[in-house]
């Protein structure tokens, strides 16, 4: 046990009896000691690159795979042969004729994986592994801004309910019961659906429409964190500093958002990073039902939308949507296990 | 205890007002015209809502083109007052009473949800269980990735992905969509077999996807327990490990476990949205969508007080629980 408090606490160097103390051992910092555990836990580590892996792979993917955009189309041509069989009969002598039809297409569409289409391209002759890159801007870019959107929401609204309590805590406390309640795709639904007639009705593009969707998400989704910012806060602010504080005569702003807030920090990113997991979960499915940003552009969610539309796809050409599930069961579970490291490093029973 | 489930019953009232005025007023972020078209296209194609029916949905939603705030107002208050009076209003869509649909299709979400939710917890207590026993050893990594894979996988691929798999197509061992085989009269045993083959893929898809969470928090609750100083006595006292888990530290995480399957109300109602699409079943969920897609106003609006409703009282439900299970809680 005392061992182990050692390797925690301090990390012991060459040790000299003749120097005092405190330059025998060098000093560790919270944040140190906090990425110290972090990084001895081999499931975090393998998350934070699946997850960094993953951002690379779209914002500088783009820059070495330029063969193919995101919109463009394969016009090399394509051509389907179909085979048509007729039996006639003629003076009792039974005759098939074999007809073969060749049909050239100006898309080469549905291509199996090759040298220039590393992953084939899709139902309409786009480049599906550059699509996968630039889909997966889309599907991180949203989701980011969603969490860090809602997590500002959260700590600043938890920040007020935690520190002036009374009537205004329990005001806003009720609201985030409210909230809660909700029921989160269904009401993601109807405002799509509100949605369908604003764009009919010209008040709003039609590619905004995930954007908008995400704000709503992070409209109903802001009181996980603002409970937790609330408790941590309700706990803070009975401490010595900030009575100190106090009587130093900060403003409140000051208070909350310099005291406080910084004291929430840890469990604020540990949140965040498992909330984005679950905003690419909600972005991929809007994509999926069809919600997600316009055509020609795409997203993760939207590449698996493609089997929707032709069922024959779902069997036959699996290069079309498996990689883009895969690049969102990564992103989601690389996410989780980042999160989870960081709360495990954080959990000061959790040592060992 | 009275005094404090009547306190708790008025809140969740109130808070059923609160989810009923955002539910009322999303909805009525639809642009009139465009409700009217899509009435109109859903009376041309189906033609089963009379007009009269329609007439009366507008003008009780305060749905009239110059409809001012007093009127929508006014037209809020008709929905709460019908809504009090379980009166869900007629679907645009299905053209019977809102009530009656969620009624008809519940059965189906229901059983799938049941089925699935007996499954998750065979499933998961015991890998939870072993996972927080042997906790830092292989068996407890690959526990836990296996599980958190599961609750990264998105319904509509893993779902997609079963079907391309064991469904028709692929290696047939399933039937890839509906509830039942096209054109066969079956009854009885048969019968309930052909849903249990049919059902067999969905329950599956909920499964997977939600045994991470559940697995999780018995290894969490377990690893608490056992860190506790009456199983440190169990053992000195020289009772045999198998006992020590079973009879000392497994019936302790109970009391999360039993009150988190109050919490279960609504997923067992509600339907699973996704996974009902994917599998193109009959249940609640994939009727929502379809209404959704048709600007089914009476439909969305009932539906969404329903999820609404049902979680409310899931959380009222687990607070009592806790109470009930755990003797030192207090209710108050």
């Amino acid at each position: 046990m005392e061992e182990l408090k050692d390797k925690e606490t301090v990390s012991r160097e060459t040790v000299d009896t003749e120097l005092p103390l405190d330059r025998n051992v060098r000093l560790m910092s919270p944040t140190q000691m906090l990425l110290r555990r972090f990084f001895r836990s081999k499931l975090s580590i393998i998350g934070l690159v699946m997850v960094i892996g993953l951002f690379v792979f779209s914002f500088l993917g783009p820059l070495v795979y330029t063969q193919w955009g995101e919109t463009d189309l394969d016009e090399s041509g394509k051509t389907e042969y179909t085979t048509a069989i007729t039996t006639y009969t003629v003076g009792g002598v039974e005759y098939t004729l074999h007809q073969t039809v060749e049909k050239t297409m100006k898309d080469n569409f549905l291509a199996a994986p090759s040298a220039e289409h590393p992953l084939g391209t899709d139902n309409q002759g786009y480049d599906v592994l550059a699509r996968l890159m630039y889909g997966g801007r889309v599907s991180l870019l949203v989701s980011f801004m969603t969490v860090i959107l809602l997590t500002v929401l959260g700590v600043i609204i938890g920040g007020i309910a935690g520190y002036f309590g009374g009537a205004v805590d329990n005001t806003i406390m009720r609201i985030c019961d409210i909230l809660m309640c909700l029921p989160g795709i269904p009401i993601l639904l109807i405002i799509s659906s509100a949605m369908d007639g604003w764009v009919s009705l010209g008040w709003v593009e039609e590619g905004m429409r995930i954007y908008i969707l995400m704000l709503f998400l992070t409209l109903i989704s802001w009181p996980g964190t603002a409970r937790l910012v609330r408790g941590q806060i309700l706990s803070l602010r009975e401490q010595e500093y900030m009575v100190a504080a106090e009587a130093m005569g900060f403003s409140t702003a000051r208070k909350i958002f310099k005291h406080l807030v910084p004291n929430v920090m840890p469990q604020l990113i540990v949140q965040m990073s498992l909330s984005l997991g679950s905003m690419i979960l909600y972005e991929a499915t809007l994509s999926y039902l069809n919600m997600g940003i316009k055509a020609p552009y795409t997203a993760w969610g939207s590449m698996i939308n493609i089997i929707t539309t032709d069922p024959n796809i779902l069997q036959n050409y699996l290069n079309v949507w498996v990689p883009a599930g895969a690049c969102i069961v990564i992103a989601v579970l690389g996410f989780n296990f980042v999160g989870d490291g960081l709360r495990d490093a954080l959990d000061p029973k959790g040592r060992r | 205890m009275l005094k404090y489930i009547l306190k708790r019953l008025g809140y969740s009232v109130l808070v059923l007002v609160g989810v009923s005025l955002i539910i009322y007023f999303l909805t009525r972020l639809m642009p009139i015209d465009f409700v009217r078209d899509k009435v109109n296209s859903i009376q041309t194609s189906g033609a089963t809502v009379s007009a009269e029916m329609v007439d009366a949905m507008y003008k009780s939603y305060g749905l009239s083109a110059d409809a001012g705030f007093a009127d929508i107002m006014q037209g809020y208050f008709n929905w709460l007052g019908d809504l009090v009076k379980l009166d869900l209003g007629t679907s645009f869509k299905y053209g019977i009473p809102v009530t009656e649909k969620i009624a008809m299709h519940m059965g189906t979400s229901f059983a799938i949800a049941l089925i699935a939710t007996i499954f998750e917890f065979m499933i998961a207590i015991p890998l939870g269980i072993t996972a927080a026993t042997h906790q830092y050893s292989l068996r407890d990594y690959v526990v836990t990735i296996l599980v958190m894979v599961g609750i990264s996988l998105p319904a509509f691929f893993f779902g997609n992905i079963l079907r391309g798999v064991f469904g028709e197509g692929g290696l047939g061992w399933f039937p890839s969509l509906g509830l039942q085989s096209a054109g066969a009269s079956l009854s009885g045993i048969d019968l309930l077999l052909d849903y249990a083959h049919h059902i067999f893929l969905p329950v599956l898809t909920v499964v997977i996807l939600s045994i991470g969470a559940r697995m999780r928090m018995t290894r969490t609750n377990m690893l608490e327990v056992l860190n506790s100083d009456y199983i440190r006595t169990a053992r000195a006292k020289g009772l045999k490990e198998k006992v020590v888990i079973n009879k000392h530290a497994f019936r302790n995480t109970m009391i999360p476990l039993v009150t988190s399957l109050a919490g279960l109300l609504p997923s067992l109602f509600s339907g699973a949205i996704i996974t009902e699409q994917v599998f193109d079943l009959p249940g609640i969920g994939n009727i929502a969508l379809q209404a959704m897609n048709a600007g089914d106003i009476p439909f969305i609006m009932g539906y969404n007080m329903f999820l609404a409703l049902l979680s409310v009282l899931g959380v009222l439900l687990a607070d009592l629980m806790y109470g009930i299970v755990d003797p030192r809680v207090k209710l108050e």
